[in-house]
């Protein structure tokens, strides 16, 4: 069975829809994300939602075979058409016809075998090596890469023509760790996963400081990345091991307090804990538990410095009326501020003699 | 008194979205408008037969404009469709090769645009395409 998309982010969430609106057009997709993010998974589910989907979903790795065995897989040969070619043999374009071709690393891709791909997709017939036949192929063509294409062109080692052929349909999908309200419900699935799959081990369930800190790693290798991670853990049942095993990113956030003495170098959740940092700063003042879309309604920089400012001042406020015996002018001038001001600010604030 | 024109215009820049907003408007259209292909397909699958004619950009993100030509081909085919380019000659030939009913290139005249737009809903009343 095909892994489901999982996310509960606004950018999966998007991807899905899109999904569901383009799989049965047929027009050609290419996916684009980091590697790890799940651009197979996007292609098994728009074949599964495609009126294609009792077709073959047929995968070639463009990057995993040298240039003529890519050849050949991909239109196949005549018996002869070359030394060790004992006995004809289909192409994935003839195992894929009626069905999914799914070009994985398309950016990995020859320039020779490019212009051919090209001239395919433009004609829709291919022949075989080593066979003047020209075969008709109807395949819906999604393709991924994690390369920038658009650099690809400009470096000329991707042809413009083919990408603009392949780029009907763009699905991007972002990396981890722009979508971590994902990786909750990634745990969930996984675990629950491997569970069934090995359901002797004993693994343990993140708690909710773990699951705080699996949610602020950056996750360099994205979801695979985590997926290992769990894997891992209902073998080790350690997650103390497991953030040991992680490596650090982010270098340049390292070096932060180097006053602190407890502040080991080499931790690698010096990331994390700059990152706890900030959030619990800023959850003081916004709450964060909303979607990101009311979120960012609640956050203004304006309303945010006039909340941090009047909590300061409060405290200011309170602490040198205090140490005066509450001589409100006395505070005043210390403050350096009106008596007037003092007096407006202490009910704003609502600051009274204890 | 006739009814106004209904158009849908898609272009992923803003300043052009809401050039041609202001624009068509004035010329006495009805406008609605979209950044993407997406944003465009969903408007149509809501309500397609309020539109008459589609000015679509072509590189966009999601669902390029030869994608959303592609697809109004087949699902609405009462759509007239103006494609507009700026990249160079390969998404216009792919939008042709999608059957837009016309591929203009920038920089384009405004009036030059309204003008095609006039004449494409004109011989609405059956001229099989030219």
């Amino acid at each position: 069975m095909s892994t489901p998309l999982i996310g509960v982010s606004k950018s999966m969430l998007k991807i899905k829809e899109l999904i569901n609106h383009v799989a049965n057009t047929c027009l050609n997709v290419l996916i684009t994300g980091e590697t790890g993010v799940g651009k197979e998974v996007v292609a098994q589910s728009l074949y599964t939602e495609s009126n294609r989907s009792s077709q073959h979903f047929v995968k070639i790795n463009c990057a995993a075979l040298p240039e003529t065995l890519l050849e050949s897989e991909l239109y196949g040969y005549e018996k002869g058409a070359f030394t060790g070619a004992h006995k004809k043999r289909p192409g994935k374009f003839q195992t894929a016809d009626k069905g999914v071709l799914f070009l994985d690393e398309i950016g990995d891709m020859p320039l020779a075998l490019q212009s051919k791909m090209l001239h395919v997709l433009q004609s829709g017939q291919f022949s075989p090596l080593g066979s003047d036949q020209n075969f008709k192929t109807d395949v819906w063509v999604i393709a991924a890469t994690n390369h920038n294409l658009e650099e690809a062109i400009r470096a000329k080692t991707f042809r413009e023509d083919l990408f603009y052929r392949l780029n009907i349909i763009k699905i991007e999908i972002p990396p981890l760790r722009q979508r971590k309200e994902d990786i909750p419900s990634l745990i969930e699935y996984y675990f629950r996963l491997y569970k069934t799959q090995y359901p002797n081990n004993m693994g343990s369930k993140p708690d909710a400081e773990t699951l705080n800190r699996l949610c602020n790693y950056p996750w360099p290798g994205n979801v695979r990345q985590l997926q290992n991670c769990i894997k891992k853990q209902m073998v080790v049942n350690s997650w103390d091991k497991i953030f040991e095993e992680l490596p650090s990113e982010h270098p340049q956030n390292i070096p932060r307090d180097i006053s602190n003495p407890l502040n080991h170098e080499s931790s690698p959740f010096n990331y994390n804990e700059e990152t706890n940092d900030r959030m619990s700063i800023i959850s003081e003042f916004v709450d964060l538990s909303t979607s990101s879309e009311k979120l960012f309604e609640d956050i203004s920089l304006k309303k945010i410095k006039k909340l941090a400012s009047d909590r300061v001042e409060k405290e200011v406020i309170t602490f040198v009326l205090g140490r005066v015996g509450w001589n409100r002018s006395k505070a005043a001038k210390i403050l350096k501020i009106s008596y007037k001001t003092l007096l407006y600010k202490m009910s704003e604030f609502e600051v009274a003699p204890p | 008194m006739t009814n106004p024109k209904r158009l849908l215009i898609v272009d992923d820049n803003e300043d052009i979205l809401s050039t041609f907003y202001e624009f068509f408007n004035s010329m006495g259209y009805e406008v609605k408008t979209a950044g993407d292909g997406f944003v465009a397909l969903k408007l149509l699958r809501d309500e397609a037969l309020f539109f008459d004619c589609l000015i679509t950009d072509l590189v966009m993100p999601n669902i390029s404009g030869v994608g959303l030509i592609s697809i109004v081909k087949k699902e609405f085919t009462h759509l007239k469709i103006i494609a507009i380019t700026g990249y160079g000659d390969q998404p216009g030939a792919l939008a042709s090769e999608a059957k837009a009913d016309i591929v203009l290139f920038k920089p384009i005249d405004l009036f030059k645009i309204e003008d095609t737009v006039a004449s494409l809903l004109s011989d609405d009343n059956d001229n099989p395409k030219v």
